[in-house]
Order: C-alpha cells, then sequence, then structure tokens
C-alpha cells in the first residue's frame, strides 16, 4: 500500500440497503481492532415502534385506571376548617415526615438542596466515572471513614427520633461489611458484585430505601397530629 | 382486495401531496428508513440506527420513552380540560363538578390526566435511579444527567401545581403544607411563599399563578428541556452501552 | 398450549403486529368512556320515565313536556344550580299525583313555583350531581345529604324569619328556642340579624333564702321536674354531693329582700278556710296563668306562670303572701300583674296555696350545715355550669359566650362535631340526639337535659336547621323579616298602671306585648265606653272556646276612669274616626236587611253566636253583645276589610259591598244582650 493510488475497495453488499463504514488504515496507524463495532438496527421503524409498543401499553394501562378509579375530589376547599391531617401530595411526603423530626430549616430546605446538589454533581466526580469497588482503593483510609460515618449517622438519627429511617441504615451497614469482608479474588457472584459496587451506589441506594420508607410511611402510616395509625384499620 | 389496497396505498405513496409532505419517500430500503429519520423534525432527534442490544427491554426498561408517553397523554388531556376550567375562586370547584356530571368523559379525562400525572412522577424517578444504576451519568452524558435532575424538578413542580387546581379541601390544604416547606428558608422564606402564592395565604391568586405555571410556563420549559435531552442522546453516541463487545473485540 | 402461543405470535409475533394489536386495544379501550356516558343513570332514569308514561292515558301531553338531555335550573344569584330535574321529570305533572315511584313522582303543592328556586335551597344534596348517590347522600365531595322531610320546614325558615301558617313545627322550633332558655347560654342570630331573645323567666336567686329552704334547693337542682312537671329548667344530672354544694352556695350567697317584713299567721288547715282560698284563686283567674296537677294526673291551667302543684313544699308562707300582695316590689321585671288584693284574701290565697304539698318531694333530704368548703364548691359548680347564663346571683356575673354560637348551625360540616357511638352521622341525628342525650356526647359535657317531648325536639332541629350558612347568603331581598319588639312605653297616670297590671304580659299594644290575649292597639276605635268600664270592673270573656280568661284586677272607679280614657283616645285606627257613623243612621228597615245577609248571604253563624242556646259558632267571638261593645264605625270597617284592621286574622274578607256592610252593621248594633251582673 505505498502508493496511494494502489487503493481500492470492494464491496460486498449492497450499499443503498446497508450504510458501510469505510476505515482508511494509512502507514502510520496499526490495524490492530480496539472496538469492534456491534449489531445496528435502523431507528425507524425498529427502535420507534418498540417504543411506541411500550407507551401503548402503558396508555393502555392508564385509560383501564382511569375508567375504573375515580380522581379522588373533595369538598369546596375551605380556609377555615383544616382537615387533620393535612397531607402534601405523596411524593412530598417523605419531606412532610422528615419535617416532623427536623427544624423546618433543615428538613425543608437543607435535607432538599443537598439532595439536589448531590444528584447534580455526581456526574463531576471521578470516584463516581471511574466507579470502583468501594474499598479496592486506599482501603484502610476509606474502611475507617466509612466506619465512623455510620455510627455517627445512626447515632444522629437516634437523637432525632427518626426510627423509621435506621433499618435501611442498618441494612447498607450490613451489605457494606459483606462487601468489606468480601476477598479480591472472590469467584463471581453476589458477594464479588456488592464488593465491585463504587461509593455512589452506597449512597444512591440508602437514599433510594430511605426515600421510599419515609414516602411509605407519610403515605400510609400518618393520621391525625402526625400520629401513627395503620392503613387497614379505617 | 388486500392487493388493490396495497396499490391504492402505493399510489398514495407516491402522490406529488404525499411527496411534498413526506419527503423520504417509501420503500424498504435501509436509505428511505434512514431519511424517514433525517427528514422528520421530530425524528431526527434520534440517531438513523441504533444498537440491538440496547432495545432489550431489560436495558432501558423504556422508562424515558414511557416518561414521554405519560407527557404526551397529559399534554391532550389537559388541553381538553382546560377548555373546561376557569382559574377562579369558587368556579374552579363547580368546574370539577361540570365535569363530573356534565361533560361527556369529563370524570374519564380528569381521571387519566390525574392517574397519568402520579405516573409520570413515579417513572421519571424510576428512570432516573435505573439510569443511575446504568452508570449512563459518566462523560459525555453529563450535562444530560444534569438536564434530567432540572427536568425531575420540573415534573415535581408540574404537579405541584397541577395538584391546587381542583380547589378542594385536598388541593388546598396539600399546597398549603408545601407551600409553608417553602416559607423554612432563612431570612427568605416569608418573601419566598409571598411570590409563590402571590400572596400570604393561598387564594385565587395562587390558583392563577399555579394555573399559569402549570399550563403555560413549567410544560414549555419541560418540552424545551427534553428536546436538548434527547437530542444529546444522539450527539452521544446513542443509548448509553457499557464497553462489553470492545473487550470481546481484545481477545 | 401450542394454540394460545400460535396466537399470541399472530398478534404480537414481531413488533409491527404488536403495535397493530395494541393500537385496536387502545382504541377499544378509550371507547369506553364515551359508552360509559351513553350507559348513565339519568338517561336509564328517561327512558324509564317515558316507558311509564306511554302506558297512561295523556301519553301525548305528557311526552310533549319532555325535554331528552340533561336539565339543570340555574340562578346565578341564589347560588343554586340544579340538575334533580334531569330525573325527577314528573315534578310539574298533574296527572301523575298517583305515581308512587321515584323519581317520577308529582311534587306536592307548594307556595312557590318549582323552578323559582330550584330543589337544593329546600331539599338539600347535590344540585350539580347526576348521579342517585351523589345528589342525594353524604359523599366525600359532598357532605350535606338530603334534608329528611320531616325536618322540611326548616327550610321555609332560611327566608321566613316570622312564622308562617303553613310551618307549625319551625315556629314550634323557634318558639322553644326562645322559651326554652336556649338563647341564654348560646347565641342564636338569624340571617335578618336578629337575635333570639329568651321569653321565659328564670328567677332571680340574689333573695332565695327568703323564698325558700335549702332542702328544697337541694331537691330542686338534683331533679327540677321531680318538683314541677313542666318545669322548664333543665336536669344538669348533679350528684348528691354537688347538690348539697350548690344549695349550699346558693343559701350563702343570698341576701334580705327588699320588702317589708311582715308576721305572718300560721298557715290554717281548716278545710274551709282552704276551700275558700281555692275559689279566691279560680276568681281572679290565676289558673289563666299557673298550672296545677289534678288527681289524673294532668296539668290544668296555663303555661305562662309556674307550676303550682307542690307550691307549699317550695316557699316560705312570709315570702309567698309578700310575693301575692305586689310581686314587684320581690321581682321588678316579673310578668305578674299586681292584683290588688287586701291582706284577708292574700292570706286566704297564701294559705290555699301553702296546702297544695308533697310530702315526698323533701321526705328524704336531710343536709347538714353547709361548711366554707362545700359553699365555695358549690360556687365553683354555678361558674362551671354557668347558671348565671339565666339567673342573676350575688357576686357571679353572667358569663359571655358560654356555649357555642348556634347561627349557622344548619350548615355545621360533620368534620366539626363529635357523634356519639351507634348515632348516624347526619346533622338533624346530631341535633335531636344532642338535645335529647347531651350528656352521652363524652365527659364532662356540660349541656343539660331538658324536658322536652319528642316533637319538641324535632321542633327545635327544625328551628336550629334553618339556620344556615345559605339563609344568610340569600339576597336579602328574598328575606321576610323578623318582627322587631317594639319598645313602647304609655306614659303618665295610665302608663303606670299598665306597667303595674302588666298588660303586656298578654296584650299587645303598638308592637310590644304577649300573644296570649288580643292586640288593643286600636282598642279606642273598637269599643264603646260603657262597656269598657263595665269590662275592666267585671272581665268576662268573648270566646266561649277559650280556657285563658282576664283575671280581675280589683280596680278602683277611678282607676277604670283613668285607663278607659286613655285606650279611648290613644289607641285609635288612624284610617278612620270612631264616631263617623251616628247610630242613628243605623234603621231598624236597614238592621232587618242586615240580619238576612247575616243568616244567608254571608253565613255568620258558622263561627259566631248570638244566641248560646241555638247557635253552634265556636270559632269567633259571641257577638250577642256587639252592640253594646263595639262601636259602629269599627264594625262597618271589619267588616269591609277584616285583615286591614287586624293583619292575620282568621275572619274571611267577603269583599262586601258598602251597602250589604252598613246593613249588617245596622244588624249587629242591635245585639245587646246584657250579661248577668257577677256573672260571666
Amino acid at each position: 500500500m505505498s502508493d496511494p493510488k494502489d487503493f481500492s475497495a470492494s464491496m460486498e453488499s449492497d450499499f443503498r440497503k446497508t450504510p458501510v463504514r469505510v476505515a482508511f488504515v494509512t502507514r502510520r496507524t496499526s490495524p490492530a481492532v480496539k472496538f469492534r463495532d456491534e449489531d445496528y438496527v435502523m431507528t425507524f421503524p425498529e427502535t420507534l415502534i418498540r417504543a411506541a409498543v411500550a407507551v401503548q401499553v402503558l396508555v393502555v394501562f392508564l385509560v383501564w385506571l382511569a375508567l375504573l378509579w375515580n380522581a379522588p375530589l373533595e369538598q369546596l376547599a375551605d380556609p377555615m376548617h383544616t382537615p387533620n391531617p393535612a397531607k402534601a401530595p405523596w411524593y412530598f411526603l417523605g419531606l412532610q415526615e422528615l419535617l416532623h423530626y427536623f427544624p423546618p430549616v433543615v428538613a425543608g430546605v437543607l435535607v432538599p438542596g443537598l439532595v439536589v446538589t448531590a444528584l447534580v454533581v455526581i456526574p463531576y466526580f471521578n470516584i463516581n466515572i471511574e466507579a470502583d469497588g468501594i474499598f479496592s482503593k486506599d482501603r484502610r483510609r476509606r474502611l475507617a471513614i466509612c466506619w465512623s460515618v455510620i455510627p455517627a449517622l445512626l447515632v444522629f438519627l437516634i437523637a432525632f427520633d427518626v426510627y423509621v429511617a435506621v433499618p435501611a441504615t442498618l441494612l447498607i451497614a450490613a451489605l457494606l461489611f459483606v462487601a468489606q469482608r468480601t476477598p479480591a479474588d472472590a469467584p463471581k457472584g453476589f458477594r464479588s458484585w456488592l464488593a465491585s459496587k463504587p461509593l455512589s451506589f452506597w449512597i444512591m441506594t440508602w437514599f433510594l430505601m430511605e426515600l421510599m420508607v419515609l414516602t411509605g410511611v407519610g403515605t400510609f402510616f400518618r393520621g391525625p397530629g402526625w400520629s401513627w395509625v395503620l392503613p387497614w384499620r379505617g | 382486495m388486500a392487493n388493490n389496497i396495497q396499490h391504492y396505498i402505493d399510489e398514495l405513496h407516491q402522490h406529488r401531496i404525499w411527496r411534498s409532505v413526506f419527503r423520504s419517500g417509501s420503500g424498504d430500503s435501509n436509505l428511505h428508513r434512514a431519511q424517514a429519520v433525517q427528514s422528520n423534525v421530530f425524528l431526527h432527534l434520534f440517531a438513523v440506527k441504533s444498537r440491538r442490544r440496547m432495545l432489550e427491554f431489560s436495558a432501558t426498561w423504556y422508562l424515558g420513552a414511557l416518561t414521554f408517553g405519560t407527557f404526551l397523554v397529559l399534554v391532550i388531556t389537559g388541553i381538553l380540560l382546560m377548555l373546561y376550567y376557569h382559574p377562579s375562586v369558587p368556579q374552579a370547584y363547580a368546574d370539577m363538578k361540570d365535569l363530573q356530571f356534565v361533560v361527556s368523559s369529563g370524570v374519564f379525562l380528569r381521571n387519566l390526566h390525574r392517574w397519568s400525572a402520579h405516573a409520570m412522577v413515579f417513572l421519571v424517578f424510576a428512570h432516573m435511579f435505573k439510569v443511575f444504576y446504568r452508570g449512563a451519568y459518566r462523560p459525555p452524558r453529563e450535562f444530560n444527567w444534569v438536564i434530567g435532575v432540572v427536568l425531575l424538578l420540573i415534573t415535581l413542580l408540574l404537579s405541584y401545581t397541577g395538584y391546587l387546581l381542583p380547589w378542594d379541601q385536598l388541593a388546598y390544604w396539600a399546597v398549603t403544607v408545601g407551600s409553608n416547606i417553602a416559607s423554612a428558608v432563612p431570612l427568605l422564606g416569608q418573601k419566598i411563599r409571598f411570590m409563590m402564592l402571590g400572596g400570604n395565604s393561598v387564594n385565587a391568586n395562587a390558583l392563577l399563578r399555579f394555573y399559569v405555571l402549570h399550563c403555560m410556563v413549567l410544560p414549555l420549559t419541560a418540552i424545551f428541556l427534553m428536546a436538548i435531552h434527547f437530542w444529546r442522546i444522539r450527539k452521544d453516541g446513542g443509548l448509553y452501552a457499557p464497553d462489553k463487545p470492545a473487550k470481546e473485540g481484545t481477545k | 398450549m401450542n394454540g394460545l402461543r400460535s396466537l399470541w405470535n399472530k398478534f404480537f409475533g414481531n413488533s409491527s403486529r404488536a403495535f397493530g394489536s395494541m393500537s385496536v386495544i387502545l382504541l377499544l379501550s378509550l371507547a369506553i368512556a364515551p359508552a360509559k356516558d351513553f350507559f348513565s343513570e339519568w338517561r336509564h332514569a328517561q327512558k324509564n320515565y317515558v316507558k311509564l308514561i306511554r302506558t297512561r292515558a295523556d301519553a301525548v301531553t305528557l311526552e310533549r313536556h319532555v325535554e331528552p338531555g340533561l336539565q339543570q335550573i340555574w340562578h346565578p344569584e341564589l347560588g343554586v344550580v340544579d340538575r334533580c330535574t334531569t330525573c325527577h321529570l314528573g315534578l310539574k305533572e298533574a296527572s301523575l299525583s298517583n305515581v308512587t315511584q321515584q323519581p317520577f313522582a308529582k311534587h306536592p303543592p307548594i307556595p312557590h313555583s318549582l323552578t323559582q328556586f330550584g330543589c337544593v335551597i329546600c331539599h338539600r344534596g347535590q344540585g350539580t350531581a347526576t348521579t342517585e348517590r351523589e345528589a342525594h347522600h353524604s359523599t366525600d365531595s359532598w357532605e350535606e345529604p338530603l334534608l329528611p322531610a320531616n325536618y322540611i320546614e326548616a327550610s321555609c325558615g332560611q327566608c321566613h324569619l316570622s312564622p308562617l301558617r303553613g310551618t307549625p313545627t319551625l315556629n314550634e322550633g323557634r318558639r322553644l328556642l326562645a322559651s326554652e332558655g336556649c338563647a341564654r347560654c348560646h347565641n342564636i342570630k338569624l340571617a335578618d340579624g336578629s337575635v333570639v331573645v329568651p321569653t321565659d323567666d328564670p328567677p332571680e336567686l340574689n333573695h332565695i333564702a327568703d323564698k325558700t329552704t335549702r332542702e328544697w334547693i337541694f331537691a330542686w337542682v338534683k331533679n327540677p321536674q321531680a318538683y314541677a312537671a313542666s318545669s322548664t329548667m333543665p336536669n344538669f344530672g348533679f350528684s348528691d354531693d354537688d347538690a348539697r354544694d350548690i344549695s349550699a352556695f346558693l343559701v350563702a350567697q343570698s341576701t334580705k329582700g327588699p320588702y317589708p317584713a311582715r308576721t305572718v299567721k300560721a298557715a290554717s288547715s281548716d278545710p274551709n278556710t282552704v276551700q275558700q282560698g281555692a275559689s279566691l284563686y279560680g276568681q281572679s283567674f290565676c289558673a289563666s296563668c299557673h298550672a296545677t296537677q289534678n288527681a289524673a294526673g294532668n296539668l290544668v291551667g296555663g303555661d305562662f306562670g309556674p307550676e303550682l302543684t307542690r307550691v307549699g313544699s317550695k316557699l316560705k308562707p312570709e315570702w309567698l303572701e309578700s310575693w301575692i300582695r305586689d310581686p314587684a316590689t320581690y321581682d321588678p321585671e316579673t310578668r305578674m300583674p299586681h292584683f290588688r288584693l287586701d291582706d284577708k284574701q292574700v292570706g286566704l290565697i297564701s294559705n290555699y296555696l301553702q296546702s297544695k304539698t308533697d310530702s315526698d318531694l323533701l321526705a328524704n333530704v336531710h343536709l347538714e350545715p353547709a361548711t366554707q368548703k362545700q359553699a365555695e364548691h358549690g360556687r365553683a359548680l354555678v361558674l362551671e355550669y354557668g347558671c348565671a347564663s339565666c339567673h342573676q346571683i350575688n357576686g357571679v356575673k353572667k358569663p359571655e359566650n358560654f356555649a357555642p354560637d348556634l347561627s349557622r348551625i344548619g350548615s355545621k360540616p360533620f368534620a366539626q362535631l363529635a357523634f356519639p357511638a351507634g348515632v348516624e352521622h347526619t346533622l338533624p341525628n346530631y341535633l335531636t340526639s344532642k338535645i335529647s342525650k347531651p350528656r352521652a356526647f363524652g365527659a364532662g359535657l356540660k349541656m343539660p337535659k331538658f324536658a322536652l317531648t319528642t316533637p319538641q325536639v324535632d321542633a327545635l332541629a327544625t328551628a336550629l336547621l334553618s339556620l344556615t350558612s345559605r339563609a344568610n347568603a340569600l339576597p336579602a331581598s328574598l328575606r321576610i323579616a323578623t318582627q322587631h319588639e317594639s319598645h313602647y312605653q304609655p306614659a303618665g297616670k295610665a302608663g303606670q298602671l299598665i306597667s303595674d297590671l302588666r298588660c303586656f304580659s298578654c296584650h299587645a299594644f303598638n308592637g310590644r306585648g304577649g300573644t296570649m290575649a288580643p292586640d288593643l292597639s286600636w282598642e279606642g276605635s273598637s269599643v264603646q265606653r260603657e262597656w269598657l268600664v263595665d269590662f275592666l270592673k267585671n272581665p268576662n270573656t268573648l270566646r266561649p272556646a277559650l280556657i285563658r280568661r282576664m283575671p280581675k284586677f280589683n280596680l278602683t272607679g277611678a282607676e277604670i276612669n283613668t285607663l278607659t280614657d286613655y285606650i279611648l283616645t290613644v289607641y285609635q285606627n288612624p284610617a278612620f274616626d270612631r264616631d263617623e257613623i251616628a247610630p242613628s243612621s243605623l234603621t231598624p228597615q236597614l238592621a232587618e236587611q242586615g240580619k238576612q245577609l247575616y243568616y244567608s248571604k254571608y253565613s255568620c253563624q258558622s263561627c259566631h253566636m248570638i244566641d248560646a242556646q241555638k247557635d253552634k259558632g265556636y270559632i269567633g267571638p259571641v257577638l250577642s253583645q256587639a252592640g253594646l261593645r263595639l262601636t259602629p264605625a269599627w264594625t262597618y270597617q271589619w267588616l269591609r276589610n277584616p285583615q286591614a284592621l287586624r293583619p292575620g286574622t282568621i275572619e274571611p274578607n267577603q269583599h262586601m259591598d258598602d251597602a250589604d256592610a252598613k246593613a249588617l252593621t245596622a244588624y249587629l248594633m242591635t245585639l245587646k244582650l246584657r250579661a248577668k251582673q257577677g256573672g260571666n
């Protein structure tokens, strides 16, 4: 291939049907394959029609929901008469549950602010991008931080009577302990999978669990005066 | 019979008027299909081709598409509901009663809008967690992740502003509770709440404000950001796929 | 299994097939919503109505009246959007009066047009609703269910704030609100801003130790109805200790009354003396106001003053005599007249009343001398239970806003009410239970139990249900306001006499006074001087059907002259001159003509009596003395238009022409039967 004029290319397939990518290999580059192209399909119709079917299934589900269950409608708004309990929409009930434990500045401003900030900055930290197992590097220091932060968190939660948030925290701590005790050469399985999970995974999972627990408690288990009630008892 | 119908359909696809609208023309060739995407203002947000393995349900659970689906349902039912709704006190509540008792399929419209709204909030959260656990926020997609977070907040705001519109006890007190949280912001709390409600309590001003936000400002912002969100997927090389094939390739 | 799989493949085998199938499923699902509308409840009702009327003789007419589709009565100024007529299609069809099948029955006749105010203003429920459940019952989105038919008069009371002929239950309920003392603890404001003013007369207790004993107070406080079945004092359910302490406090706070001390002869049990007292009691017509239980246990007499069945067990003789002599010295506000009895008469009546004892009442009451602590606890109880809301007590102020305001109780949201177990959650149920079983609503409640019959409780509930928010929101032009009591007070010597005799207790003048006896505002135009003088000297009754009679006041000649002059000059109707018809113009021929008219054309004898032996008219006054009593001018004007002289009188307006009225007047003026002296 010394002479550029020697260049020739052949097409096996009908290019009108299958677009073909052509690579020009010069003398200075090696032809080693770093990344093998994978199987592609045409977006139209393959992807779009699948997406459309998925949406259709959802819409049919929603239509039947709408046919069978009426949206709630209560009496005309009456500023003079406060219902007990007055509840925010369900997706804010986690927050409302927190308001029960913490002063408004903490539960209403600090916590949501921190959550949003944390979500926004996730992709800007190398530790999240590299995504190595939490204890795979700098193990000593990380273990020390981990096992001082988790007890501190538990003490904090108990100090503010947030007992509902304790089980999920303990579960994460237990799983972290399993991850810590998993040897690097462990066979492929649940333990090695746990050990491979990065810091952001652990925080996000904890956040997800607490979000579900707090929202669930606020939605189903809170009655007049934000006291405990059982949803199946009237 | 079937041939006849096919004949007429082909005839239609070849017609001047049809061709003036859909320039790609008909045909099963990949060129036609590529042009179908490229020459369509909506579809050109997509790449012409997508990875086959990303079509697997387990890859995305189609959560992005489903969220967008609920958004479309909400836009359509929302526009229909707007035809029957006055953002004034207490007419807003009377309009709910009219929807329930007089408007043809009014109950159904309202139900569908309400349940779709809940579904959308749920799906947006699910989408976010799914994207996170797949690691799809990694560069070069980091800014698209940020847009996603903003879209999550807009979805919450859309749902929250819509919650007030029926002007019933549920709406009134849910919004009151929500707005009281805003007043906890140090120093500016009361001011923020005043700006949010157009007054010191949830009243007719708040209803109008929420209505404008719910029907104009927030949906338009959402559409704008969604366009960027979708377009960026294409620009960032399609749906994020972990590099499994590359590892196979180096063997 | 394979069959199922191939079927699945056929419709969902690849993405295009799935898309096609899902599109069909989606479209079908979407079509269900309009289909649901088509099979709606109200369309079904309309079909059934058409089926029903087709079987009837006047099917063509009825069908012409049917407008298919949703019906609505809309009155924005009343806040009414009623769609009830969508299903209730036969409301206005007179020919459907025998249909009982709902929702197609005819509406019973009412004084208003059915579309004038819509339906829910009277019947409540949710007017905008088009399903039976939402329209009639209490739901999440509409609390107020239909008002049960037995309370329907409450709805009339939203606009009609003064009594109506057609609403006896409501009128009775409103009367009870005032007379049972409800308005003493509760503030009850009507829609026109007027306040229910209590009409009962709870005694002041400042000098109670002069009047009665601690033992009696104990028994009374424990159970007032044991002393007098008709007592309006409610039962607070006090324990023996509480009653002991309250009696201790009431006696301790009592001061000496402002009347002169006199020595009183010991009561005589001589049957003769008692009998003399009883007949004087009868002659003075005490029973017009006071009731006593007869041997059969029935109350006989008026309910204007307290029941006297066991009065001998209650009152101290010195107090009783002093009271009978002149009630006003003890209680300036009393409604009881000053009877002007001499010492002997006072003694006789007092002696008679002292004989009316009940040995059982105080038989088991044995009280130790009260301690300071008990009296203090009694005072605390008096404060806690708001006794001073009704009674004057030394050193205890009348509490303000002691009980909840009832001005909007008829629209009270359930969420603000606590129901006792076993009471269905409706407002009428709440009110009737609260009135009849006030202490069933929880421990520590203060509302006492009133001695009320079930119809009285229902009447009270009706009156309370009329106090709605809607009544306050209605345009003022719809409101028929309450009649305000005037503060008319006649002046001068005659005025003093009118006060002393408590004429206002029974008679009304110029808008003030009672309703027990005739309104005397125009008495001066209607009666002749000689008759009035005779009547005041010795009242006898004009209406044979009445048990209550005007008491004899033992007036002196001078007093009678003063009163008569005053009445004849002041209480004149401004529309005509009492002397405008000269007696000479009423000739015997005219009288004869009038007699014919009396018995034939106008059949006056069906209500009035002239000859007590022959005639049977018991409704109107006896006319045998009409010529002595009435002035010709009044008679003439009355015959022309009775309602102009006395609004609401049941005397029918016959629209008599001038000649007939004149002739009848002439005839009536010939009726001059003189009553036997001293009898009635």
